[in-house]
């Protein structure tokens, strides 16, 4: 043997080669899923509980109720973090018994997995947490839950079996229901510092109910301090619907999958049933257009030595330029009201104003960009302005500088705006979409796609520009204030003067009648003519107000 | 009251009548609901003009509107009313203010809240430069001098010889002042002539040369009336000046130094201050004649001799500084120094770029100065107009 080949032969000896769940993977690689230290873990999972419980209320019409409490259950010692429980209660759908078990103990197991615009999508955020629960503490996590039209409350101790991911019962049963509660309740025990999370973590739940005016969160901290941010309004965003996939969207794999699992016997009728827009005049065109016989069962497509034509119509699909754009009312944007009403509340501001986009689509995805902004009030004054993120409703409070929100707000200049340093500047941008570009599983921050950049700039930009206005106007009306007061501060003196002047030289001494307050009069009404303040948000002030009550706070000393 | 004569009385009730009409009539309009103005002839340079038939310098017609409700003219507008209601009053309860009087009156503190609500403070006005600048708007406004209405300043000129005045009343016999002298009142329109025995008026630039020539007994020996305005005479002077001319028709002459400043005080008798144009129409004298000192009288010109040697110009000449250049340069913009006889001056000024001290003739003997130098150039016409 050769030396080199010798010296390969020991590296291959080396080798040892296994399969890995994904559970044991994402038990391995934690912070892919945003678990990376105890601050992260304990933020990430009241957001994971946090957004599931919201899916589970508002994407079905329920005004939702969440309760969050974190409790700290061990105290920190000199080489191991405390341990916390964090629990988190809903009013919302429920899991149906059978499937709680793999909801919540299996990775990669979801509702979700359909087009639909939801905060959850990979299966994996609640696994995630209850996965560091179980590694830092050994404990099971504890769910229970109802649905609306179960008779019975279920619970079930749960830990996850890593190399196999699957979950392992450790506790179950049920109890019959006395109320007409239905939802969720789940306990984690995890280390975790809450310390360093606590600001991010109520700022989290800050902002969710921002964008969220229509629940009612409590939470409690380990203090035992109580954050209650009520429901403010019922108006609720229509939920998002479930839709076909837009053949723009679709890829090799997913195309495989379709037509395994299609129960249609034509190419046509695939096209027509499967895919959303699409009607027979538009499937004949294209399957035409690429050769494809419309009566062919599609089933062909996955038959073997058929892979050429797999491509080719997996190539079509996507690249088609006469398919209609991908439907978008199946998404559930915010809406402009909504956005208000979360500002106004959060920042007290002077002024807010919020703009819901047309729908866009990337990729055969729609999306549509919401921006609000929020002036004045509240808000202190920075060098740049205060971004909020949200996609699909979460709030997104990490990674800010990564997210295509970020590059567009901060190469605003905000001077052309009429807006100066420091400003009191808060600018909201919500992505909703059926399939939102996140750049990790972690959920923290969308990636620079193009068309989303494009219309997120146009958002912010149209409401900037309504900004503008206000305050163009604002500082015309103070300058016109101004002048008010510049003017009408001299007015007594003046009255006073002239009504001497007024006195003929021989009626001087004897009490002849002083026109003093009419003079006043007459140059109040002179002045509150003269000038119109402009109208600001629909209202004008009438300038003989201000006028009286200068002249009132007017002193002459001798 | 008794103590007030009756020239004043009627002098102030004539007055008060034109103050009262004139801000009657914007009290009226503001009544109709019009926007407030005033309208005040411009007082600036480019309103000056020079008028040749009476050779004085007048306001032009050009008038600015001062409207209330514009903010950069609102506060003078206020001065403007402020002042004229205090003068009014003065004039109305017989006082006599001064100009800085006036200023203490008008000044007072307006107290006011500011948009943000704070109280604020401000001043009717803070220097007297404010206050004077408004007695001015009255003084163009009203068409009247601030001594029609019997505002006083301080008095600066003085006036010697056979003559007898009524001041209030008391009757003044202007020759038998001693050394000293009559100072010339700030109501110079109040004095009554009684009756003089004179022939000329002399106005001398410097006090002191006014105070020689009454000693020296100047006056008696040449039927003069010796005034003196100490500098640049204030407008008192001015119109006692004016009046001698016009009402007794006395010629009147006028000695300075030899240098454009004396020039300039010349001018200010004959046509009037620039800054003051508005008031010429009653103070300047366009017949006024400059005696000298002449360039001429210093180096000769011509047949003429010179009143100096060779050796008095070496000790009295002085040069000339750049600051008298640049002045002779202005006043050789304006049309009345465009004579002959002028441009001859102030070219030979030019030229040798020297001055002199009207006491240089006097050091040469009092009496060279009394009883040579200027009967002489009286008798010979030798001045310039
Ligand atoms: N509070 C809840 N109420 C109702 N269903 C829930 C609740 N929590 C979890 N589920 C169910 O469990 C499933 C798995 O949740 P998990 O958070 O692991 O994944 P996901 O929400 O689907 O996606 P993601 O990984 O993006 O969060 C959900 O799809 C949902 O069906
Ligand atoms: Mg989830």
């Amino acid at each position: 043997m050769s030396a080199e080949a010798e010296s390969e032969e020991r590296i291959k000896a080396q080798e040892k080669y296994r399969e890995m769940s994904i559970a044991e993977f994402f038990a391995k690689n934690k912070e892919l899923a945003g678990f990376s230290n105890p601050t992260r873990a304990i933020y990430q999972t009241v957001r994971e509980l946090v957004e599931n419980s919201l899916d589970a209320t508002d994407s079905h019409n329920v005004l939702p109720e969440v309760k969050i409490s974190i409790k700290e259950v061990e105290a920190a010692t000199d080489d191991k973090p405390a341990k916390y429980e964090v629990a988190v209660e809903d009013n919302g759908i429920g899991v149906p018994p059978n499937e709680i078990a793999n909801a919540f103990g299996k990775v990669l197991y979801s509702s979700k997995y359909v087009i639909r615009q939801t905060r959850g999508m990979y299966g994996l955020g609640v696994k995630a947490a209850i996965l560091y629960s179980q590694m830092t503490t050994g404990q099971p996590v504890f769910i229970v839950s109802s649905t609306d039209s179960s008779d019975n409350i279920y619970y079930k101790k749960l830990l996850i079996d890593i190399k196999k991911n699957e979950p392992v019962i450790i506790e179950e049963g049920q109890l019959l229901k006395r109320s007409n509660w239905h939802g969720t309740k789940v306990y984690l025990t995890l280390e975790g510092d809450w310390v360093r999370a606590k600001q991010k973590i109520i700022e989290y739940i800050k902002r969710t109910a921002l964008i969220a005016p229509y629940a009612e969160i409590i939470f409690e901290t380990p203090e035992n301090e109580i954050y209650y941010f009520p429901r403010v309004t019922k108006k609720m965003p229509k939920p998002p619907s479930e839709a076909k996939p837009h053949p723009h969207g679709i890829d090799i794999e997913q195309l495989k999958a379709m037509v395994s699992f299609t129960k249609t016997k034509t190419m046509l009728e695939f096209m027509v049933e499967e895919f959303q827009s699409i009607g027979e005049i538009t499937a004949r065109k294209f399957l035409e257009s690429i050769g494809i016989d419309p009566n062919m069962n599609p089933k062909m497509l996955i038959e073997k030595g058929n892979s050429k034509l797999l491509q080719v119509v997996a190539t079509g699909l996507r690249t088609y330029k006469n398919f209609r754009p991908p439907r978008s009312d199946y998404l559930s944007p915010i809406g402009e009201e909504l956005i208000e009403v979360g500002l106004k509340r959060l920042f007290n501001a002077e002024w807010v104003k919020a703009i819901t986009r047309q729908a866009r689509a990337y990729e055969g995805h729609p999306f549509i960009v919401e921006a609000g902004i929020a002036y004045g009030g509240n808000i202190i004054p920075t060098e740049e302005p205060v971004l909020l993120r949200y996609a699909n409703k979460i709030p997104l409070l990490y990674e800010e500088r990564e997210d295509v929100s970020y590059k567009v707000v901060s190469s605003i200049n905000w001077k052309l705006y009429n807006i100066e340093e420091p400003m009191p500047l808060v600018v909201l941008v919500h992505v909703a979409s059926t399939k939102v570009p996140y750049k990790g599983v972690g959920k923290e921050s969308l990636s620079e796609v193009q068309e989303l950049e494009s219309e997120i700039k146009n958002a912010v930009q149209e409401i900037a520009r309504s900004l503008r206005l206000y305050i163009s106007k604002k500082n015309s009306e103070r300058t016109l204030r101004e002048k008010i007061v510049t003017i009408s501060k001299y007015i007594p003196e003046i009255a006073r003067s002239l009504s001497i002047l007024s006195i003929p030289p021989d009626k001087w001494g004897t009490d002849g009648k002083n026109n003093n307050e009419k003079i006043i009069e007459k140059l109040v009404k002179i002045v509150s003519k003269s000038i119109e303040l402009p109208k600001i948000d629909g209202k004008e002030e009438d300038p003989e107000k201000i006028v009286r009550s200068v002249i009132a706070n007017v002193k002459l000393e001798q | 009251m008794s103590h007030i004569d009756k020239i004043d009385i009627a002098a102030r009730k004539k007055v008060a009548e034109i103050f009262h009409k004139k801000f009657s009539e914007l009290s009226e309009s503001i009544e109709k609901g019009s926007p407030p103005k005033l309208e005040i002839p411009m007082r600036t340079l480019a309103n000056t003009v020079f008028d040749p038939s009476k050779g004085i310098l007048k306001l032009g017609i050009r008038k600015i509107e001062r409207n209330f409700l514009n903010m950069n003219e609102t506060k003078k507008f206020m001065q403007t009313l402020l002042m004229a209601s205090i003068i009014y009053q003065a004039l109305v309860e017989n006082e006599y203010p001064t100009i800085r009087d006036l200023y203490y009156r008008g000044k007072h503190t307006i107290l006011f809240k500011d948009l943000n609500g704070k109280i604020k403070e401000e001043n009717t006005w803070e220097e007297q430069s404010e206050s004077d600048a408004s007695i001015r708007d009255v003084e163009v406004m009203t068409g009247l001098l601030r001594e029609d209405m019997l505002i006083l300043s301080k008095e600066k000129g003085k006036v010697v010889g056979n003559m007898r005045i009524r001041s209030g009343n008391d009757i003044i016999d202007l020759s038998k002042l001693g050394h000293g002298a009559y100072a010339i009142e700030s109501t110079p329109d109040l004095i009554e002539f009684l009756d003089y025995d004179a022939e000329l008026v002399l106005v001398v630039e410097k006090d002191a040369v006014f105070q020689q020539l009454h000693r020296a007994g100047f006056w008696q020996k040449y039927k003069a009336l010796l005034v003196t305005g100490a500098g640049q005479p204030d407008r008192a002077t001015r119109r006692f000046v004016r009046r001698l001319h016009d009402e007794l028709k006395l010629p009147v002459y006028i000695l300075t130094d030899s240098d454009p400043y004396g020039w300039y005080i010349y001018s200010v008798f004959k046509v009037g201050s620039i800054q003051l144009s508005y008031e010429s129409e009653r103070l300047a004298t366009p017949k006024a004649k400059f005696l000298g000192v002449s360039m001429s009288d210093i180096f000769g010109y011509g047949t003429k001799k010179a009143y100096l040697n060779d050796e008095e110009r070496r000790n009295f000449i002085i040069k000339a500084k750049d600051v008298d250049i640049k002045r002779a340069k202005e006043l050789m913009k304006y049309s009345w120094f465009h004579s002959k006889l002028w441009k001859r001056e102030i070219d030979m000024f030019m030229d040798k770029k020297a001055k002199l001290e009207i006491e240089a003739m006097a050091s040469k003997g009092l009496k060279f100065l009394a009883f040579q130098y200027i009967p002489e150039k009286i008798q010979t016409q030798d001045w310039i107009e």
